[in-house]
């Protein structure tokens, strides 16, 4: 009797070689024996049908998930489409950022720095 | 192969009549193998059409012959997969639950004839699928179709797409906690008695 370890190309260890044997044998004889008393169902006359219909049910379920999926992607492209404009219009009308932070300040206190000016200090000196 | 490739391409163009005899062809088979791995009658029908309702929306992909029934048995494995992993029905009640008599008469079904034989059958199926259910999904089902199916590594390798070695070892290793599940239940002595009484 050839061992079912050796058959199967596997080493199997520290066990008496019997008793393993015995095992392997009787877990094989179990199998064989779930084999032949695993039935076959029969399909039933409505296999066909009833697999069409969840066929085109899945087919129905795809499409609407597809549509969905589209649809919220041609939102979500009009949106950021209409943000971009609207933060673009906003950049336009807004004078808040033009010029530099120099510039700005100069425009505000342009009556305070005023007494500095070249021009007048100018004409301050003596001829 | 049961089916020409002829009838599978005109499948893929659409071709209804000819995906009916694709299903008629491999219906038997598939349902043959879900039963072994599920192990619940009642459930293999439906098991079997999400099989082939997979099978219809994925065979575009497919582009020679020979991948045809790798692939069939993949999309079952898939499926029977699913359905275990849905249904963890048996999780709780291991072996722990497993009576010693059970063991021990389905043992008297393996080794002799037994009287009530449809009620003999059940108790096998029962004590294999508890027996089954002391390894994850995926090794039940690729014991099931080792042990029982009796597919070659070859072929196996061929559904799972990996290499000889790594299926031996993995089968190995889930026989191997199958065995000791058994082993504790009956315990050697027990069993070698048995045996030897059987042989």
């Amino acid at each position: 009797m050839k061992r079912q370890s050796e058959k199967r190309g596997i080493m199997i260890s520290n066990k008496p070689m019997e008793q393993e044997d015995s095992n392997e044998l009787r877990l094989d004889k179990m199998f064989r024996a779930y084999l032949a008393a695993c039935p076959i169902p029969e399909a039933s006359a409505n296999f066909m049908p009833a697999l069409w219909a969840r066929i085109e049910a899945r087919e129905v379920s795809t499409n609407w998930f597809g549509r969905v999926a589209k649809m919220l992607v041609t939102a979500a492209l009009a949106a950021s489409v209409i943000l971009g404009l609207m933060i673009s219009s906003i950049n336009q009308s807004s004078s808040f950022f033009n010029g530099t932070f120099v510039e700005a300040l100069r425009a505000d206190h342009q009556s305070t720095l005023e007494p500095l000016h070249l021009d007048r200090i100018s004409q301050l000196e003596p001829e | 192969m049961l089916v020409e490739f002829d009838l599978i391409q005109k499948a893929q163009q659409g071709d209804a009549g000819a995906f009916n005899q694709i299903v008629s062809a491999y219906r038997r088979r598939i349902m043959g193998t879900i039963s072994h791995v599920i192990g619940r009658p009642e459930d293999v029908e439906d098991v079997a059409q999400e099989v082939f309702i997979r099978l219809y929306f994925s065979l575009g992909q497919l582009r020679t012959a020979e991948v045809f029934e790798p692939w069939l048995y993949r999309l079952t494995v898939n499926a029977s997969y699913d359905y275990l992993r849905k249904s963890r029905r048996r999780v709780e009640s291991r072996m722990a639950d497993l009576s010693e008599q059970q063991v021990m008469m389905a043992d008297a079904v393996a080794g002799s004839r037994a009287q009530s034989e449809e009620t003999e059958k059940r108790r096998v199926r029962d004590t294999v699928q508890e027996l089954l259910s002391t390894v994850s999904e995926e090794d039940r089902i690729l014991l099931t179709l080792k042990e029982v199916e009796g597919l070659s590594l070859k072929e196996l390798e061929k559904i799972y797409n990996v290499n000889e070695n790594a299926l031996k070892v993995r089968l190995f290793r889930a026989r191997q906690r199958v065995l000791k599940k058994m082993k504790e239940v009956t315990g050697p002595s027990s069993f070698s008695a048995k045996h030897e009484e059987a042989e």
